[in-house]
């Protein structure tokens, strides 16, 4: 049984690890206080707020669970102990996430006492399906590891451009893999969902870009396995993020979800670059974000065959017309009512249409949006530097590029399918993640995404010189991901525990 | 000083799993061996203190006060508190007002009726925070262990040494508990067993390091003095007690390795009774587990902090384990500690101020420890509430 306003009170401080520290005496609180124990009665009003959301911390004190309380008993064994910030000044439990500790594996505690870790944004144990999820930063992972620590740097706008367009983006995914034959997919750890990819791709957009949370006006999040039916995602994302003005303990900023299957982000795009554009908006910056945890049938059962190319991960990107890096030069988008691929409410997993999902459905709406919006912009294949599309399996993205006379230079970049798998609303955004990761200034850029129901949006971007100078701030990229030298693969039984979570 | 309470009775239940009882028939079965000791009736009670730490989560019983006065069909002034400890300060503060010349103090819990659930609740009660991080009732004292070994720079055979030395006081704790007929645990263990299921725990403690959960209750009769000397003749006074409080959320605190609570407890309650830690030589700890017994040794002021470890001598296995303290033997936890008499939460502080009321009236049996008679005048308690948040030490003698 779960309370829904001691849930919230615990999500609100421990999901961004709010803090405090005393402008007297200097000393640090976890939690919010309005006095400070040293200096009582004349320290109200001057404690400053801080949180140690983008901060890292060091492992104190360690020691092995592996009898976990009843609701921790889906994470089996992990490593918990003490993390200290700031030298000590706080110190805060905390537990390591993204470890499978094996039956009989000793951990030797003084080596990780003294690692330094990063906080994660996981889901904070298990409850019933009817309940509340809640979450919680008190999860770390080591600093010098698969996720490093990067801090959060504020960058005053500096140039105004005439088009608006990508002024930062990320992708996140986790660290975990199944590898079957020349396919790797991205595999959730056991406490991550969509809600936590996109926490963390938004999160880490925010460091890409340098903009100031609190301008973000708008958060779109597109997702088809959103844990709840009803409740969105993009309020977690603005609470935690603290995208927007904020006021006691809301925030200035409008947010919500979408949902057209695979097309559920990149389709926000266009509404995000003109909401930017619109001068009565006062808007600066608005934010996209595809996650997903890419649902699947076991394999054997009905929508089963989906299991083979399904992924994990999340890619956000912030629109706005200051410090661009890829302005937006147009789009097309179309639509047909085309039931190849679906979920029916209540239903765990979705159906596809199975031969049908090809050519009636993916071929003839990335071809047609694509096309479109060439003869719209007076283009031919060959005056596009990158071509990215949806990559449902390894093989359907290349044959529409080759039918739309698109060259292996042109796409190879983009086809992340291999690598993480299918990543749903998030599969052709980390396609562009990866093209603007190498890009260079005043480059073309076609992507043509692809949802289910059916319908197609192509954008063209162009890039700006400012690409280079952003891409300096960024540790974490898709590549940096996909040949992590800390990847860890799971077999197909552990892949379908990870993937079901807690 | 004037009116001195004392304690003129005891009672208590075994403790472990009373599976076909119901709470109040354990609290009864103590309440009655208590008044029978002592040949009182129940109207002779003024007030009740009664602790319980989570009845109202294991058995849904909210007002405790409610079934104890249909238990005892008295209508006095009853007060819940979480520990015998705690109840035993109200009441003495009440006594020593002179609001009350007789007053019944108990303690009950029953863990086992929500075993399953059991470690969930006490970690969510006790350390919320570390809760929601993963925590488990285990880990803090295994943190504070490692917190210990770190700061007193603990390495190589003095490690050895000190894992071997943790592992002693469960042995002495179980070999002690043997003499004890209400004790939950009869069951000597060896210091081989401690090792070898630390080591299929992975972890810095195992199994037996650990109390376990236990149903029981005890229960205790406090008078003012004037009354106690009509009572008995051999009353117990209480020389001091003192109580102190610290954070819930132990990664929060200033010292990981030892409790402030403790210290601050110990040092008000000496005070309070003229008494340095060597005059006492009955000593109750509360081990939760045997890290937590190794440095309430040095908190209570007993051996220097870092050093307790190397204090612990005789043949553990054997009923022979004590502390040596300046060439004097000590002996600790001749109940068998929470370890081995068993920890029912509310009603653990009972059983320890039960075994010192027997010893220092010579009436432990074959638990009775026989050093010279002048020392065995005042003996000590230290109780918590959580993981160290609440300390009690009550110091007890025959004299005033």
């Amino acid at each position: 049984m779960s309370s829904e306003p001691i849930e919230r009170r615990v999500s609100y401080l421990g999901d961004r690890l709010k803090a405090c520290r005393c402008k007297i005496c200097g000393k640090e609180y976890f939690e919010m206080r309005d006095y400070c124990g040293n200096c009582g009665r004349k320290s109200f009003g001057k404690m400053a707020n801080i949180d140690l959301f983008y901060e890292k911390g060091r492992i104190e004190l360690c020691t092995l669970i592996n009898e976990p309380t009843n609701k921790f008993k889906k994470l089996e064994h992990y490593v918990y102990g003490i993390i200290s910030f700031h030298n000590g000044k706080i110190r805060v439990p905390g537990r390591l996430t993204d470890q499978i500790i094996n039956d009989g594996e000793v951990i030797d505690f003084s080596s990780l006492e003294g690692r330094e870790v990063v906080p994660r944004f996981r889901r904070r144990y298990q409850v019933g399906g009817s309940e509340v999820v809640p979450t919680i930063s008190l999860a770390f992972t080591l600093a010098d590891e698969y996720y490093p620590h990067q801090g959060y740097t504020i960058v005053q706008p500096n140039k105004e451009y005439n088009l608006p367009g990508i002024v930062g983006y990320a992708f996140y995914t986790s660290r975990f893999r199944i590898k079957e034959g020349k396919l790797e997919r991205s595999v959730p750890f056991i406490d991550e969902d969509a809600v936590t990819a996109a926490v963390e791709a938004g999160k880490l957009s925010l460091i890409h870009s340098g903009v100031d949370s609190s301008l973000v006006g708008k958060v779109y999040v597109g997702s088809e396995s959103n844990p709840y039916a009803v409740k969105p995602i993009a309020s977690k994302v603005a609470q935690v993020l603290k995208l927007g003005e904020e006021d006691g303990d809301v925030q200035g900023v409008d947010a919500v979800d979408t949902e057209f299957a695979c097309k559920a982000a990149s389709s926000m795009f266009k509404d995000a670059a003109a909401l930017v554009s619109y001068s009565k908006s006062k808007m600066k910056y608005a934010m996209v974000i595809g996650a997903d945890n890419s649902q699947a049938a076991p394999r054997g059962c009905p929508g089963g065959e989906l299991d083979v190319f399904v992924g994990y991960g999340g890619a956000a990107f912030i629109f706005g017309k200051y410090d661009v890096i890829a302005e937006i030069e147009g789009w097309y988008s179309c639509t047909s009512d085309t039931p190849d691929f679906w979920r029916r409410d209540g239903e765990p997993f979705p159906m596809h249409g199975g031969r049908f999902s090809g050519e009636p459905a993916y071929f003839k709406h990335v071809r047609k949006a694509t096309t479109k919006l060439m003869e719209k912009l007076n283009l031919q294949a060959g005056d596009v530097d990158y071509f990215i599309t949806h990559q449902p399996n390894p093989r359907f993205p290349v044959k529409v590029a080759k039918q739309l006379g698109f060259k292996d230079e042109q796409y190879a970049v983009s086809l992340q399918v291999t690598k993480f798998g299918n990543t749903y609303s998030g599969c052709s955004p980390v396609g562009l993640a990866a093209v603007l990761d190498v890009a260079k200034p005043e480059e073309k850029i076609l992507i043509t995404s692809y949802g289910s129901g059916a319908g197609s949006d192509a954008y063209l971007l162009r890039t700006t010189s400012q690409i280079l100078d952003k891409r300096q701030r960024q540790k974490i990229n898709v590549k940096s991901q996909a040949e992590n030298p800390f990847l860890h693969y799971v077999d197909y039984t552990t892949y379908r525990r990870l993937k079901l979570g807690m | 000083m004037q009116n001195r309470p004392a304690i003129v009775a005891v009672g208590r239940t075994k403790f472990g799993e009373h599976y076909g009882k119901e709470p109040e028939k354990l609290i009864e079965e103590a309440w009655l061996a208590a008044s029978n000791e002592c040949d009182l009736e129940r109207r002779d009670l003024e007030a009740c203190y009664l602790s319980d730490c989570f009845l109202p989560i294991t058995n849904k019983l909210g007002l405790e006060e409610g079934f104890l006065s249909e238990l005892t069909e008295l209508h006095i002034p009853m007060e819940v508190t979480r520990s015998v400890s705690a109840a035993l300060l109200t009441a003495y503060h009440a006594i020593q007002a002179g609001v009350y010349n007789t007053v019944l103090v108990g303690g009950i819990e029953k863990m086992t009726d929500r075993w399953d659930k059991i470690r969930d609740d006490l970690m969510l009660l006790g350390d919320p925070w570390s809760y929601y991080a993963g925590g488990t009732p285990e880990a803090n004292h295994e943190l504070m262990l490692r917190a210990y070994i770190k700061k007193f720079g603990i390495i190589g055979k003095n490690l050895d040494k000190l894992n071997v030395a943790l592992a002693k006081i469960s042995v002495k704790n179980h070999a002690q508990a043997i003499k004890n007929e209400y004790a939950q645990f009869h069951r000597k263990i060896t210091i081989e067993q401690v090792l070898s299921a630390r080591k299929a725990a992975r972890r810095p403690l195992g199994l037996y390091d650990f109390a376990p959960i236990s149903d029981g209750a005890s229960a205790l009769v406090l008078t003012s003095q004037m009354k106690a000397k009509r009572i008995t003749e051999k009353p117990v006074y209480i020389l001091g007690c003192a109580s102190a409080t610290d954070y819930l959320d132990f990664p929060a605190r200033d010292d990981l390795t030892h409790f402030t609570s403790t210290q601050i407890a110990m040092k008000n309650a000496s005070k309070m009774a003229r008494k340095v830690p060597l005059d006492l030589s009955v000593l109750e700890v509360y081990d939760q587990s045997t890290v937590m017994e190794m440095v309430s040794m040095e908190d209570l002021g007993f051996c220097e902090p870092g050093t307790a470890w190397k204090r612990i001598r005789g043949n553990c296995e054997d009923y022979g384990g004590y502390y040596e303290i300046n060439g004097k033997k000590l002996y600790v936890n001749m109940n068998g500690g929470l370890k081995a008499d068993g920890n029912p939460l509310g009603a653990t502080g009972g059983a320890q101020i039960f075994e010192i009321f027997r010893q220092l009236r010579g009436e432990a049996g074959e638990r009775q420890i026989t050093t010279d008679q002048d020392s065995m005048l005042t003996g000590c308690s230290l109780e918590f509430e959580g993981f160290g948040t609440k300390a009690y030490v009550s110091i007890l003698g025959r004299e005033t």
